[in-house]
């Protein structure tokens, strides 16, 4: 018992408790109308945003932990809604293999970076910054400026595998979360990854495969990228080239608040998730409150510092 | 009259006491030792007279006033120069841009003086028998060049009180030579000097008067005249140390447990052969840049040989591939604990389990196993630690190298090798290490000891290989071997019969 409340992921949970407290409140409703912010359908429409960042900031994390860093997945989240539409709507493919082609791109861009940085020898942030230039070329170059319309592809109140298609992103969002705190956990491969984070020469020294086991951290954070990707594409019913401009540092942002940290060695999935909510919850929220409009950025930026800032004092405290 | 004068001094971190109630005087113009094991409270007391941490009660007298510091910048200031064990400098700057390096000379205006800092630093240099140009980066400098600059940084403030850190744990016995030749000099003008040490050998050589601190108090100043190693030693453990555990060498299986022909990887490894038996502890001898390091690290496959194999109870290991090593059974206990061997994120825990979880078939952790080999190592090798989930770094260096050990220990390997197993631990951790080894040895295990303490693979091995320039140059059994004989094979390529 006493682990689980020393978990860092509990004081995620409570920022984002708070912040939906903080809000329920101050957008009370006058006169008995509907909330606007806490009722059902805002609620999934929140989970369903989220989950667009929120699923690549699980590979966001799992990167981090390695002491890496990944700046394609924007460009990647693009891509892939750009190949997926292109095969879909140019090619005639059946959806499956659109998406599963979709899917095979993010791989192949962490397959690069992880390529630049382990054989190349390039730093983490410059591999992937090239590889973030060059995906977002590719995409430019397949669409042409032109898009793909995806809006009718899904008939709306259709299910997948017997899940509403709203509720799609989300269960696939916990899902991976599920399954790679699993990983991260209870696994030889996630121990390695936080072995290789905290220390990489003695990983080296103690026999760990670290340049496979690199390896295999960018493409799953390709893999989860084109995932995310491929729910944008869905939710925004297109597959174009500018989309997702700038996600990366969102993404990026979710791991950190969500307890990451850029020296590596340290972070949780769950909280990655956690983090991408706590954004999410923002991002809805904020735009309902009377003139908060130009506000809504600045106050993202002070969100990150500030939890990140609590975090460390908190750190600090425990030790 | 006493130059620096510690008064009652006490602090504590937390319910940890590192010093409680430290008094001893340095007088003017002496060499003064302190010695200690490591948790003795050195550290803390150097950190107190540079200003880093406060005393929670007691005072240190400066000439015969209250010493005020807040920062090392204030006991630069005070005259007090501070020589630290593992320098803090800007590699990416000059020597000279080091020296003065938050007190630069500049004119009126503020602007820096580069030919003035320039010549001064070339002088101090000069003084200190360094023979590189003050424009250098120190990034290109040898670690006993490092610890020179930092003198010339004392000296360029005129201190009068030099205090250095264990300043030649990281100096070949050639440049620690240089040093003790540069604090002579030193000595012989003026300055008085404190020399924080746990080698006793260089402590005599140096020091007028020893002072031994123990778990936080001062427990007797020597007069180096008057004194014995043994004396110093038993206040420094505050007890016998601990004997020889008795090995019988198990007999039967004579195919050798590790066999190494014609290893090469160039340029420190050049034609290396030898087998190690079952049960038999062989050590490797050389100084530094002979090539034992990476003689080991080749064996272990972290260097990929350009020829040659290794061969383990008659199995090839793959070139250049640790962790087929590893499944082989052999291990390797890294010569820079710190840097090769653990892991400060990960809990004790899992750092004992680590080269398991990396090797065993089934993927899943299983923790009820692990929590219960890393416990068992734990008590085996008796360390001492607060629990299963704190970090390494709440642990002693002489524990810290236990958990290096065991967590190979833990994946019960054929062949160990092991790099400078005892560097910096302190002297009783040194004898647990010891036993250790022989305790392993003598269920069975082969165990290659590479160290360039000649006493240490004097005491431990049954039979010493001599390396020089990447070549066994010699092998003697622990019978015929002493001090004189490797050290001759070991050193002058004129003397030795190479």
């Amino acid at each position: 018992m006493r682990r689980f409340w020393h978990t860092r992921e509990l004081s995620t949970v409570a920022i984002l408790a708070l912040e939906a407290i903080v809000f329920t409140w101050y957008l009370w409703p006058e006169g008995g109308r509907a909330h606007p912010f806490l009722n059902g359908p805002n609620g999934l429409l929140i989970l369903k945003y989220s989950s667009i960042y929120g699923i690549a900031a699980i590979g966001a994390a799992i990167v981090i932990i390695s002491g890496g860093i990944d700046l394609a997945p924007g460009a990647v989240i693009a891509l892939t809604s750009v190949v997926t539409g292109h095969l879909f709507v140019k090619s005639g493919w059946p959806l499956a293999p659109s998406v599963a082609a979709g899917l095979l791109t993010g791989a192949a861009a962490g397959l690069v970076s992880s390529w630049l940085i382990v054989r190349v020898g390039l730093p983490p942030f410059i591999a992937t910054l090239g590889v973030m230039g060059i995906a977002r070329g590719v995409a430019f170059i397949i669409t042409e400026a032109r898009y793909y319309d995806l809006s009718r592809t899904i008939p709306p109140g259709s299910r997948l595998l017997g899940v509403p298609v709203d509720w799609v992103a989300p269960v696939v969002m916990i899902a991976a979360a599920c399954v790679f705190q699993f990983l991260m956990k209870r696994f030889q491969w996630g121990r390695a990854v936080f072995a290789i984070g905290g220390n990489e020469t003695a990983a080296v020294f103690t026999g760990i495969a670290v340049g496979r086991v690199k390896t295999s951290v960018y493409v799953v954070a390709g893999l989860l990228a084109s995932v995310s990707g491929i729910v944008l594409a869905v939710a925004q019913g297109q597959g174009k080239a500018d989309l997702a401009t700038g996600y990366e540092l969102d993404i990026i942002a979710s791991a950190v608040v969500g307890g990451a940290s850029l020296a590596g060695g340290r972070g949780s999935v769950v909280g990655a998730v956690l983090g991408a909510l706590i954004f999410g919850v923002l991002r809805n929220a904020l735009p309902q409150i009377p003139g908060a409009t130009f506000y809504d950025r600045l106050i993202v930026g002070l969100v990150v510092i500030v939890i990140v800032v609590l975090d460390q004092v908190l750190v600090r405290h425990e030790r | 009259m006493a130059d620096l004068e510690f008064r009652d001094v006490h602090k504590s971190f937390g319910a940890v006491r590192a010093l409680g109630g430290v008094s001893f005087a340095v007088r003017e113009g002496e060499t003064h030792a302190c010695v200690g094991e490591n948790g003795a409270g050195k550290s803390t007391l150097l950190k107190i007279v540079a200003g880093i941490l406060r005393a929670d009660r007691g005072e240190i007298l400066w000439r015969g006033a209250p010493l005020r510091v807040g920062s090392p910048h204030d006991a630069l200031a005070a005259g007090i120069g501070i020589v630290y064990q593992e320098p803090l400098f800007f590699p990416n700057l000059s020597i000279t841009a080091n020296i003065f390096a938050g007190h630069e000379i500049t004119d009126r205006v503020g602007r820096l003086d580069e030919p003035a800092m320039r010549s001064r630093a070339a002088a101090l240099l000069d003084e200190l028998h360094v023979p590189v140009s003050a424009d250098r980066r120190m990034e290109h400098l040898s670690p006993a060049h490092v610890q020179l600059v930092q003198v010339a940084r004392a000296l360029a403030f005129d201190c009068r009180v030099l205090v250095l850190d264990e300043p030649t744990t990281s100096l070949t016995d050639a440049e620690a030579t240089q040093l003790f030749g540069v604090l002579a000099a030193l000595k012989a003008r003026g300055v008085t000097i404190l020399f924080v040490s746990h080698r006793l050998p260089e402590v005599f050589r140096l020091c007028d008067r020893i002072t031994v601190l123990r778990d936080g108090h001062h427990i007797a100043t020597f007069d180096r005249e008057a004194a014995t190693v043994d004396q110093v030693v038993r206040a420094m453990v505050g007890r016998e140390p601990p004997g020889h555990v008795p090995r019988e060498r198990p007999a039967g299986d004579a195919r050798p447990a590790l066999s190494v022909r014609d290893l090469v990887r160039r340029p420190r490894v050049n034609g290396v052969s030898f087998d190690v038996a079952a049960g038999e502890i062989v050590g490797v001898f050389g100084l530094v840049g002979s090539g034992r390091t990476e003689l080991l690290e080749t064996i272990f496959g972290l260097a990929r040989a350009d020829a040659g194999s290794v061969d383990v109870h008659g199995h090839r290991l793959a070139p250049g591939a640790p962790a087929s090593a590893i499944r082989s059974g052999v291990a390797l206990v890294p010569e820079d604990r710190q840097r090769q061997g653990l892991f400060f994120n990960l809990s004790l825990g899992d750092n004992l389990a680590l080269p398991g979880a990396a090797l065993v078939s089934h993927r899943l952790i299983r923790r009820r196993e692990e929590r219960d080999g890393a416990a068992s190592q734990i008590a085996a090798l008796s360390i001492k630690a607060p629990g299963l989930q704190v970090t390494p770094d709440r642990l002693s260096g002489g524990n810290q190298q236990k958990v290096v050990v065991g967590k190979w220990l833990e994946i019960a390997p054929r062949v160990l090798l092991l790099d400078e197993p005892t560097k910096g631990v302190d002297i009783g951790a040194k004898y647990e290490i010891h036993n250790i080894i022989r305790r392993e040895a003598s269920r069975g295990m082969a165990c290659l000891v590479a160290s360039s303490d000649l006493p240490e693979v004097l005491a431990l091995a049954d039979r010493i290989l001599v390396v020089r320039d990447g070549r066994l140059r010699g092998e003697l059994s622990a019978v015929e071997a002493d001090e004189e004989r490797v050290m001759r094979l070991a050193a002058a390529p004129a003397e030795g019969p190479a």
